[in-house]
């Protein structure tokens, strides 16, 4: 956390190695909450990217004693990531959600792969397309919780919930995600 | 314990950051409410297929990418501030950039040659120091700015459409008096005979 305000305050100076140093520290997780919640590579580079200029021109407003900024990051992603949740609603079609768990368990099957061992980057394909199932409540709130491993309470400042409510939703959102895995054997 | 109360506490639970009491209630309660059970069961279930799976990197091209726009992009301008904006201020900075520029001095760099050229070829008389002197400049640009103000009253008046209607004004100045004059009272004729 002191790192990164060390960070924060030498890009306020106009070093430009430090602007660079943040992108590098940083885009892994900015781009991996826009890829879960996405469900998509191109989508979440661009959100990223845009994730980037945003911090690039509102940086000033940071203000170090109100929280740190891996909390002021998260929320910033998850700002443009409701905005354009809500701008490509109409685009997405739900079809192709439906249709892409049964192809994963088919490809899982054919590798002959015993059922409660799915690991590693199958794991991850088939854990993105279950996530993209959950609402985006949620969503949101088990990537930050369980892949991201925020704390509660950062949690609760990113959302601009209670922490109850955090916890709530987490408790939903699992449960859900269990229910998906669960149905498509070979998952759980 | 009631099903509300695991609701608050089953993620603690289901991350094994629940101990103590609260723990053995929750399990107690779990032993008997199926539905509680399932949520947790269904949750533990999801966070351990979450554990197994590999963590999402970001590919190589986006960091470059995003690298660029700190170091070439358009972004570079608000990164790290240019000179001007650094010592006038955003505000002024602002307006003064475009001013300070490199291109900008050349630019007047090369307007004063091309005009030094001008003047020198057309047999333009030479400046000199003296011609520098602030009181003989501001006797000149007064003298000149006299000169033209005569020359364009001068111009006015003498335009046709000014003079036809400076002519018919002074015709109804004059016509005025006569007319504003109270006619003589007509005599009676009988008076007159």
């Amino acid at each position: 956390m002191e790192a990164d305000n060390q960070l924060v305050e030498r890009c306020l100076g106009g070093e430009e190695a430090a602007w660079e140093d943040l992108v590098k520290v940083h885009t892994r997780r900015v781009y991996a909450i826009c890829y879960r919640f996405t469900g998509s590579d191109h989508e979440a580079q661009d959100l990223t990217q845009d994730v980037f200029l945003r911090v690039f021109r509102s940086l000033k407003s940071f203000r170090a004693g109100e929280g740190s900024f891996s909390v002021w990051l998260s929320r910033l992603t998850r700002n443009l990531l409701i905005d354009h949740y809500r701008r490509s609603k109409l685009d997405r079609a739900s079809s192709s959600i439906e249709e892409q768990l049964p192809m994963l368990e088919e490809k899982t099957a054919s590798m002959g792969r015993p059922e409660g061992l799915l690991a590693g980057r199958e794991a991850s394909e088939f854990l993105q397309a279950a996530l993209q199932k959950l609402s985006p409540d949620l969503r949101e709130t088990v990537i930050l919780r369980d892949l991201e491993e925020m704390e509660y309470r950062e949690i609760a400042q990113v959302l601009n919930v209670p922490e109850g409510t955090v916890k709530s939703r987490l408790n939903r959102g699992r449960a859900e995600l269990g229910r998906i895995l669960h149905k498509h054997k070979g998952s759980l | 314990m009631n099903c509300a109360d695991v609701e608050i506490l089953l993620a603690d639970y289901v991350d094994g950051t629940l101990r103590g009491d609260a723990a053995s209630a929750l399990e107690a309660h779990l032993a008997g409410c199926a539905a509680c059970s399932e949520l947790a069961r269904d949750s533990a279930g999801a966070v351990a297929f979450m554990e197994r799976a590999s963590a999402v990197d970001a590919p190589a091209e986006l960091v470059t990418r995003i690298l660029f726009e700190v170091t070439a992009g358009p972004s570079h301008a608000i990164i790290k501030p240019s000179l001007v904006r650094r010592l006038f201020g955003r505000l002024f900075g602002g307006v003064l950039e475009p001013i300070l520029q490199p291109r900008f001095a050349m630019g007047m760099a090369m307007t004063v040659l091309s005009f030094a050229m001008i003047g020198r070829f057309t047999h333009v008389r030479q400046l000199t120091p003296a011609d520098l002197d602030p009181v003989k400049v501001w006797t000149a640009a007064e003298d000149r700015v006299v000169r033209w103000y005569n020359r364009g009253v001068k111009y006015y008046d003498s335009l046709k459409v000014v003079y036809e209607i400076q002519t018919r004004l002074k015709e109804w100045a004059d016509e005025q008096p006569n007319s504003s004059q109270p006619q003589p009272a007509a005599s009676p004729a009988g008076d007159t005979k």
